[in-house]
C-alpha cells in the first residue's frame, strides 16, 4: 500500500477519534440535554466511521441504521415527551462526588490503557475479509451463532411487548376475576401518603 | 445432512422450545381479550413448563454432547439448574395470577414476559459460548426490568424498574468490555474452552485480572453479592411480590450457574484469584445480609436482605471446588427454592388479603389465619436452617463441605450469621404465634373471612401447600436430593476435571 | 468494486483503536455515576455499550480477519442495545407520569 493511503487513513482515525472523544465528553457534560442527544448522534456516526477502517462496512450500515435511525431518534423523542423546564436543585455532596467520581475513572482509564498496552496481542493476524465478510457474517448466523440468533428475536419480541405495555396509557383498569376496578398498583399500599414532590411551577 | 443434524443436536433445548411454544399460545390467547386471556393463559403456561420439566428429566445422565456447534451443552449441571428455574417459574406463576388480577394488570402479556425470562435464564444456565451467554443474560434482564415495572401506575414499581435497569445494563456493558478482552487474547474465538486454553497459556497477566474482575462484577450483580447487592432491597421493595419470587430464585439460580460455568470454569488457571475474590464476597454478603435484616420493617425488603445472605451461604460450596462443595451448592439451591417461594407464597397472600407488607401488621395473626402463619413459620425456620427442616440440611452439608476443604473462616462466618438470622426469622415468628388477641394489629384485627373462592386463588394455595409439605417433610427424604445433587455433579465433564485437577491446598 | 484499501489491515495500530475504547468507556462510566438527568444516564450506557463494540470491531480486524466473530458479537451488542433503549425509555416515560420528575437524586420513594 503505497504510504500516502496510509497516512490519508491516519490522518482519517485521528479526526474520527478525536470526534468520538470530543462529542462523547459533550453527551456527559453539556447541561443542556437536547445538545448532548444531537451530540450522541455525531459521536455514534464518528464510531461508524471507525468501523469502515477496520473493514466493517456492514456493521457501519448497521451502526448509522440502528443507532443513529433508531436509538437516537428514540432518545429525542423521550426527550420531548419528558421536557419539562426542572430547575435541578443542588443535592449536598454533588461536588464531592463528582471528585471522587473522577478519580476512579481516571484510574479505570489507567488500568484500561495499561492492560491494552502491555498485552502480547497476536498482531497481526490473518488478512481481514473485507467485502466478503457479509457472506461471513451470513454463515456465521446460520451455523454457529444460531442459537443466540433464535435467541435475540425472542428478546426482541419480548422488548416490543414490554415496552407497549409499560408505556400505553390503560383509560380504564378492572380485576378480570371479580370485575371491581383497579389501579395497577402494587397491592402492598404505602401506608403513609407518597410524598410526591410535584416540581414548582 | 446427517452431520448438520449431528453438530446441530437441536433436541438439547427441546425444553426451551416447549416453553418457547406455551409463550406464543399466551400470547395468541390474549389477542381474544382479556378474559379469554385469564381463562387459557394459566392452563397453556402448566402445559409448557410441565412438558419441559419432564423434557429435562429424559436428559438426565444423558452423554453431553455439544449442540449448536458449540453454543450450548445439556450437562447434569445444566439439566438442574434448569430445572431449578422451570420449577421456580411454575411456582411463581402459580402465587401471581391473583395479585395480577387484582392490580388489573394483563395477564396474557405478564405470563409471556416471565415465560421470555425463563427461557433467558435456562438457555443461560447451559451457555457455552460469549455471544449465547450474553444474549441469554439479556433476555433474562430486559424481562426482569419489564416485570419489575409491571405495576405501572404505581410510582415504586416503576422506580424499582429504573433503577434495575440502569444497575443491570451497566453490568452488562461491564461484563461485556471483560467479555471483548477475552475474545482478544484468544485470539478470535468466543467459545468457552478456547478462551480457557488462552487464559492458561497467558497466566496471571493484567489482562486476565482485569477480565476476570469485569466478569465477576457481572455475576456478583446477577446473584446480588455484597457489594454489588445495593439495587436488590429496591428492587424486592418496588416490584410486584410474585416477581420478586422469581428473581430471588429463577435469577439467582441461572446467577450461579453462570458462574459455575464461566469463572470456575474459564478461569481455572486462576484458581486462588477467584476463590480469593469469591471469600471476600461470600464472608460480606453473610454478614451485611444478615445484619442488614435485623433492621428492615417491610417483608419484602427483609427477604431481599435474606437472599443476599443466602447467596453468601451457597457461595461457600462455590469456593471450595470439590466434588461435596458443587453438589452443596445444587442441593442448597433445590432447597432455596422451595422454602424461598413458600415464604413469598405466604406474604403474597397476606398482602392480597390486608393490603400490606410491614412485619408489624403480621402481629397475632396465628387466630385469624392458621394456615398462612403455619406455612411461614416452617419456611423461615428452614431458611434459618432449624433441623428438620429441608434447609437445615442444605446448610449442614454446605458447611460440612466448607469445613472439609479448610475453608474454616466461612464456615465460622457462616454458623455465626445463621444464628443471627434464626433470631430475625424467629421474631417474625414469634410476632404472629405469641401476641394475645388485643395486642394484635389493625391489620389483622379487621382481617377478612377466609375464602378461596376468587378466581387465582386455588393455584396459590396449591403453589403454598406444594412448598410447604416440600420444606417441611422434604428434609426426611433428603437422601434422594443428596443422590441428585451428586449425580448432578458426576454427570458435568467440566465440574469433574475441575476437582481431577488437584483440590485447592487446605491452608493447614 | 473494493476498493484497495477496505480489504487490507488498517495501518492504525490495534492499540491506538483500544485507546479510544477505553476513553470512551471512561467517559461512559462517569456520565453514568454524575448525571441527574435519567435520560442522559441511558445515553451514557449507549456510550460504554459503543466503546465495547469499538473493542470487539478492532480485535476482529486485528487479530480474526477471516472469521470475523467479533463482527458477529457487535450486532448482537446492537440488537440488544436497541432493545434496551426501547425498554428504559418506556420505563422512563411510566416512570415520569407517576412522579412527574427525571431527576435522579428524586426516585427516593424506596431507600436507595
Amino acid at each position: 500500500m503505497p504510504p500516502l493511503a496510509d497516512l490519508t487513513e491516519l490522518i482519517v482515525f485521528v479526526l474520527l477519534a478525536a470526534g468520538v472523544v470530543v462529542g462523547s465528553l459533550g453527551v456527559v457534560l453539556l447541561p443542556n440535554v437536547v445538545y448532548s442527544a444531537f451530540l450522541l448522534g455525531g459521536v455514534f456516526l464518528s464510531v461508524a466511521g471507525l468501523y469502515l477502517l477496520l473493514n466493517a462496512s456492514f456493521i457501519a450500515a448497521a451502526q448509522v441504521l440502528i443507532y443513529v435511525g433508531a436509538v437516537n431518534v428514540l432518545i429525542l423523542f423521550a426527550i420531548m415527551l419528558v421536557n419539562k423546564r426542572e430547575p435541578m436543585a443542588d443535592a449536598p455532596g454533588l461536588g464531592l462526588r463528582r471528585l471522587l467520581s473522577s478519580g476512579v475513572c481516571a484510574g479505570l482509564l489507567w488500568l484500561l490503557l495499561r492492560v491494552a498496552y502491555t498485552t502480547p496481542w497476536a498482531t497481526p493476524g490473518p488478512t481481514p475479509l473485507g467485502e466478503d465478510a457479509v457472506v461471513r457474517l451470513g454463515e456465521h448466523f446460520f451455523t454457529d451463532y444460531l442459537l443466540p440468533f433464535e435467541l435475540a428475536s425472542v428478546l426482541l419480541l419480548m422488548a416490543m411487548i414490554g415496552a407497549i405495555v409499560l408505556a400505553r396509557r390503560d383509560v380504564f383498569a378492572s380485576d378480570i376475576g371479580t370485575g371491581e376496578a383497579a389501579d395497577q398498583g402494587l397491592i402492598e399500599k404505602a401506608r403513609s401518603p407518597l410524598l410526591i414532590e410535584k416540581t414548582r411551577p | 445432512m446427517d452431520t448438520l443434524a449431528q453438530s446441530l443436536n437441536a433436541g438439547a433445548i427441546a425444553p426451551e422450545a416447549a416453553i418457547l411454544v406455551a409463550l406464543i399460545a399466551c400470547l395468541l390467547a390474549d389477542l381474544a381479550g382479556e378474559r379469554t386471556a385469564a381463562r387459557f393463559v394459566p392452563p397453556f403456561t402448566y402445559l409448557g413448563l410441565g412438558t419441559s420439566l419432564v423434557l429435562l428429566a429424559l436428559q438426565w445422565n444423558q452423554p453431553a454432547a455439544p449442540s449448536f456447534f458449540g453454543s450450548f451443552l445439556a450437562d447434569n449441571l445444566a439439566v438442574a439448574f434448569r430445572a431449578v428455574v422451570a420449577t421456580s417459574t411454575l411456582l411463581s406463576l402459580l402465587i401471581s395470577w391473583r395479585y395480577v388480577e387484582r392490580a388489573g394488570t394483563p395477564v396474557g402479556e405478564y405470563a409471556s414476559i416471565l415465560l421470555a425470562a425463563t427461557i433467558g435464564a435456562m438457555l443461560l444456565c447451559g451457555a457455552t459460548d460469549l455471544v449465547s451467554i450474553f444474549v441469554a443474560l439479556e433476555t433474562l434482564s430486559v424481562s426482569s426490568y419489564l416485570l419489575s415495572g409491571y405495576m405501572k401506575r404505581d410510582a415504586r414499581s416503576s422506580e424499582a424498574a429504573l433503577k434495575y435497569l440502569l444497575v443491570g445494563s451497566a453490568a452488562a456493558a461491564v461484563f461485556l468490555y471483560g467479555t471483548s478482552l477475552l475474545y482478544g487474547v484468544s485470539g478470535g474465538s468466543t467459545d468457552l474452552a478456547s478462551i480457557t486454553e488462552a487464559l492458561t497459556a497467558t497466566g496471571v497477566a493484567p489482562l486476565s485480572a482485569l477480565a476476570l474482575v469485569f466478569v465477576l462484577a457481572t455475576v456478583a450483580f446477577k446473584i446480588s453479592a455484597v457489594p454489588f447487592h445495593q439495587w436488590t432491597p429496591d428492587v424486592y421493595e418496588g416490584s410486584p411480590t410474585p416477581v420478586v419470587a422469581f428473581l430471588s430464585v429463577g435469577s439467582k439460580a441461572a446467577g450461579f450457574a453462570l458462574a459455575l460455568r464461566l469463572l470456575v470454569g474459564c478461569f481455572s488457571a486462576f484458581e486462588a484469584q477467584w476463590q480469593l475474590l469469591f471469600t471476600v464476597l461470600a464472608v460480606l454478603s453473610m454478614t451485611l445480609g444478615n445484619v442488614v435484616a435485623l433492621a428492615q420493617t417491610s417483608m419484602k425488603r427483609m427477604l431481599a436482605y435474606s437472599s443476599i445472605g443466602q447467596a453468601g451461604f451457597v457461595m461457600i460450596g462455590l469456593v471450595c471446588g470439590t466434588q461435596e462443595g458443587f453438589s452443596a451448592m445444587v442441593l442448597y439451591m433445590a432447597a432455596y427454592l422451595f422454602m424461598n417461594l413458600g415464604a413469598f407464597a405466604c406474604i403474597t397472600l397476606f398482602s392480597l388479603r390486608t393490603g400490606s407488607d410491614r412485619i408489624s401488621d403480621y402481629a397475632g395473626l396465628y387466630q385469624k389465619d392458621p394456615l398462612i402463619t403455619l406455612a411461614l413459620s416452617l419456611c423461615l425456620l428452614s431458611l434459618g436452617g432449624i433441623p428438620p427442616m429441608l434447609g437445615f440440611f442444605g446448610k449442614i452439608y454446605l458447611f460440612f463441605a466448607g469445613w472439609a476443604d479448610g475453608q474454616y473462616l466461612l464456615v465460622v462466618v457462616g454458623l455465626l450469621t445463621s444464628v443471627i438470622s434464626i433470631y430475625y426469622y424467629i421474631s417474625v415468628i414469634k410476632m404472629m404465634v405469641v401476641k394475645e388477641p388485643q395486642e394484635a394489629s389493625d391489620v389483622v384485627k379487621s382481617y377478612p373471612a377466609i375464602t378461596w373462592v376468587q378466581p387465582g386463588l386455588q393455584p396459590l394455595r396449591a403453589a403454598l401447600l406444594v412448598c410447604l409439605a416440600v420444606t417441611a417433610i422434604g428434609g426426611v427424604l433428603s437422601n434422594p436430593l443428596f443422590t441428585w445433587s451428586n449425580q448432578a455433579v458426576e454427570g458435568t465433564p467440566l465440574l469433574q476435571s475441575l476437582i481431577s485437577q488437584g483440590p485447592s491446598v487446605p491452608p493447614a | 468494486m473494493t476498493l484497495p484499501s477496505l480489504s487490507a489491515l488498517t495501518p492504525v495500530p490495534l492499540e491506538a483503536f483500544l485507546t479510544v475504547a477505553a476513553l470512551l468507556f471512561c467517559i461512559g462510566v462517569w456520565g453514568l455515576i454524575n448525571s441527574r438527568n435519567a435520560v442522559r444516564v441511558l445515553m451514557s450506557i449507549e456510550l460504554m455499550l459503543n466503546a465495547v463494540n469499538i473493542n470487539l470491531m478492532a480485535f476482529s480486524s486485528h487479530l480474526d480477519g477471516q472469521e470475523i466473530r467479533g463482527q458477529v458479537y457487535a450486532i448482537f451488542v446492537i440488537t440488544v442495545a436497541a432493545a434496551e433503549a426501547a425498554v428504559g425509555l418506556a420505563i422512563l416515560l411510566s416512570l415520569y407520569r407517576n412522579r412527574e420528575t427525571v431527576d435522579m437524586e428524586r426516585f427516593n420513594l424506596l431507600r436507595w
